[in-house]
């Protein structure tokens, strides 16, 4: 196979939201590093903001400071997080804003030229173009982007890590990035599970499908500590469209009504907080409407007058244009009927809930040479877009400065072949097994068995020991068969590396499930053998370790530390 | 199908071997047909029906179509991009063929028609 070899200072791995951000950050603070992106589809629409977004969700509006932010978080990630983080990163939420408006991003403003704000911590923007903006400014800040390199795994220096590699999907050209610090940007997990939408629709998930969580399996195989995997994220959505619903909620203020048109947030959720309860709440309040019969759910947008509804159709054309599409081909007028609304397939992902690399203030994971920024670090909730940006900030300006002086890296010969023979394994396998297995067909058995052993949709997210150990067994047989997997071209061959990545995130996944014995966030983990929140053993974070040698992972738990004084369950 | 190249207004932009619409899907999705000088949808099954490949096109040459299953044909929405790059107005049609435009603010980024890759495209041959 053709090989690229590149030296550089720092690599970032994914050239998202906080990739982006993490090589803008790099350039102007470091000019003189090299900064290289490796990114897997076009940098120019990869990843979540493929398809724009219509808001800021974490920025703090007027009267708003980086300790109520803490607070709001901390109340609505049901008392614990990473408060350090989400303070740090909230401290940034300025900076990045300001910046990506100087780019070009459109913030919709009052007369006096303030944001506009759409709820307590949202600012309106027109962000069609947010991730076009994004890679242009990564570009010109001078960072060198490789696009269509899928990454298989990073290198190492001794207990070290020294870059990347990945190959080509235009050419298949084997990739050796050898780099001072690696910045891993590379998004969550999607299609884990089954996804709620059958045949062509099947990709139309709430959470990017192309994030396939490899910078988790990669860090995962280098031995990186990782934590709160059992904090997943079930999303409440429009139905079928998966379309977000905080658009309409917070846009036009509709509440959530179930079939008899009870407001049962308000009821049933009052001691939470009603329609303002903590987001796990938002979407069990829901769920057991439908569970108990008294579904479908709706959004209630009945008498919404013709312009509300005009804005209602032009903020989703900035994110999820199909959702106007549907209303069309369906004759729903919003302001006539209610919408309906569902939950999704689960996922893994630190910008929403908090699974992901255990990270220091700065970012660093507890592998030295490797910072995680973005969704795939974890600990800190609520991140969203600029939350993403904020921690790109943070790891781009911790690398720089932690890599001043030191010597040119060096990888084995022997490491580089060996991880060469991993990554086209299955594209030579073809004919040479009798028994070929397909991506597609391992990631059927896989979406399977988590939906219904590991708390899927069909079971209401629920699960028990019982459920969970049948899940552990079954999975550990898959890593025998990836000497089956087959790949009959480069597309295909990204597919298997996809699916054994979201295998090693299952595993870690499935262990994080069984040893929180508690129920702490109510539909992304609930637990019916243990259906309480228990302060007195729980109040701590579950973290893993997966041992690169042995394989085995081993379980661990980390105390939760209050840095902002208060209630833990008041916003 | 979630998005459709119309074959009969697709050019192929002029012989570019890494056409718009085929760089800027996420998730790789489209090739382009280079006898038949075509760009389609090859895996229709994995489409997020996110939509940047239908605004980049210059030719307005793929549809979006909703999936059958979530109430399909009869409507359409049509994004055209302002030449000033600025705005950008989608035209909804209704089943009824009713009609309705919504112009919004945008900062579209100028796309090239093809993009050269690093390494070239040769397809690889895996069997010897």
């Amino acid at each position: 196979m053709e090989r690229k070899i590149i030296e550089t200072d720092i690599l970032i791995i994914g050239g998202g939201t906080a990739g982006c951000m993490a090589a803008v950050e790099a350039k102007e603070r470091y000019p003189q590093l090299n900064v290289t992106i490796l990114e897997k589809a076009h940098i120019d629409r990869s990843g979540c903001l493929a398809g724009g977004m219509n808001a800021i969700n974490a920025y703090l509006n007027k009267g708003e400071t980086p300790e109520s932010f803490v607070r709001y978080v901390r109340s609505d990630s049901c008392g614990l997080i990473r408060e350090d983080l989400v303070k740090t990163m909230s401290e940034l939420f300025e900076y990045c804003v300001k910046k990506v408006e100087k780019w070009g991003l459109p913030i919709l403003c009052d007369d006096q030229g303030n944001y506009l704000p759409r709820g307590r911590w949202n600012i309106k923007i027109n962000g069609e173009s947010l991730k076009p903006i994004l890679a242009k400014s990564a570009r010109s800040a001078g960072a060198q982007v490789y696009n269509w390199i899928n990454v298989t795994n990073l290198l190492m220096e001794g207990d070290r890590v020294a870059g990347a590699v990945g190959f080509s999907l235009r050419n298949g050209t084997f990739y050796v990035v050898k780099a001072k610090a690696t910045i891993i940007a590379t998004g969550g997990a999607a299609g884990l599970y089954r996804p709620n939408n059958p045949g062509d629709a099947s990709h139309k998930t709430w959470y990017c499908p192309y994030n396939t969580g490899a910078g988790y399996a990669m860090g995962i195989r280098a031995g990186a500590e990782m934590t709160s995997f059992e904090m997943r994220y079930v999303a409440l959505r429009t139905k079928d469209t998966i379309a977000p619903t905080g658009t309409i909620a917070l846009g036009v203020k509709a509440p959530q009504v179930n079939a008899k048109g009870e407001q049962f947030m308000k009821t049933r959720y009052a001691h939470l907080g009603g329609d303002g309860a903590p987001t796990p709440y938002r979407t069990y309040g829901p769920l057991m409407e439908i569970k108990e019969g008294r579904g479908p759910v709706y959004l209630d947008t009945r008498g919404l007058t013709a312009e509300q509804v005009r804005e209602l159709k032009a903020a989703y054309l900035d994110m999820y244009p199909s959702m106007v599409l549907y209303w069309a081909a369906n004759n729903i007028d919003p302001s006539k009927e209610p919408i309906e609304v569902q939950t999704t397939e689960p996922y893994i992902v630190g910008g929403h809930c908090q699974a992901g690399y255990w990270v220091d203030g700065d970012r660093r994971t507890t592998v030295k040479g490797l910072y995680a920024a973005g969704d795939v670090a974890g600990g800190a909730p609520y991140k969203f877009v600029s939350g993403c940006w904020a921690e790109g900030v943070i790891a781009a300006r911790a690398a720089g400065a932690d890599i001043a002086n030191m010597p040119p890296i060096t990888v084995s010969e022997e490491q580089i072949a060996a991880e060469e023979a991993r990554a086209f394994e299955a594209i030579k396998r073809p004919g040479k097994v009798r028994y070929p297995i397909l991506p597609t067909d391992m990631e059927a058995r896989l979406q399977k068995l988590l939906e219904q052993y590991a708390g899927g949709a069909s079971t209401y997210y629920e699960m028990n020991e019982e459920m969970l150990q049948i899940a552990r067994q079954r999975l550990a047989k898959f890593p025998a068969d990836f000497n089956h997997l087959v790949a009959n071209d480069l597309h295909q061959l990204m597919k298997v590396h996809e699916i054994m990545d979201r295998v090693d995130v299952a595993q870690t996944l499935v262990e994080h499930l069984l040893h929180r014995r508690e129920t702490r966030w109510p539909s992304y983990q609930t637990r019916t053998d243990y259906p309480e929140r228990d302060d007195v053993n729980w109040l701590k974070f579950v973290n893993s370790r997966r041992d690169p040698k042995t394989g085995n992972i081993q379980v661990l738990t980390r105390p939760y530390e209050q840095v902002i004084p208060g209630d833990r369950y008041k916003p | 199908m979630p998005v459709w190249v119309d074959p009969e207004k697709c050019n192929g932009c002029h012989g570019a071997s890494q056409p718009p619409c085929l760089r800027m899907c996420p998730g790789d999705l489209i090739v382009k047909d280079h006898t038949a000088n075509k760009a389609y949808l090859k895996y229709p099954e994995d489409c997020w029906d996110c939509l940047p490949c239908v605004k980049v096109c210059p030719e307005e040459a793929i549809e979006f179509h909703l999936s059958y299953q979530f109430g399909g044909k009869g409507a359409k929405l049509i994004p055209h991009i302002h030449k000033s790059h600025d705005q950008i107005s989608w035209e909804l049609i209704d089943t009824q063929g009713n009609s309705e435009t919504f112009t919004i603010r945008t900062k579209l980024m100028p796309v090239a028609l093809d993009e050269k890759v690093e390494g070239g495209t040769q397809t690889l041959d895996f069997s010897i």
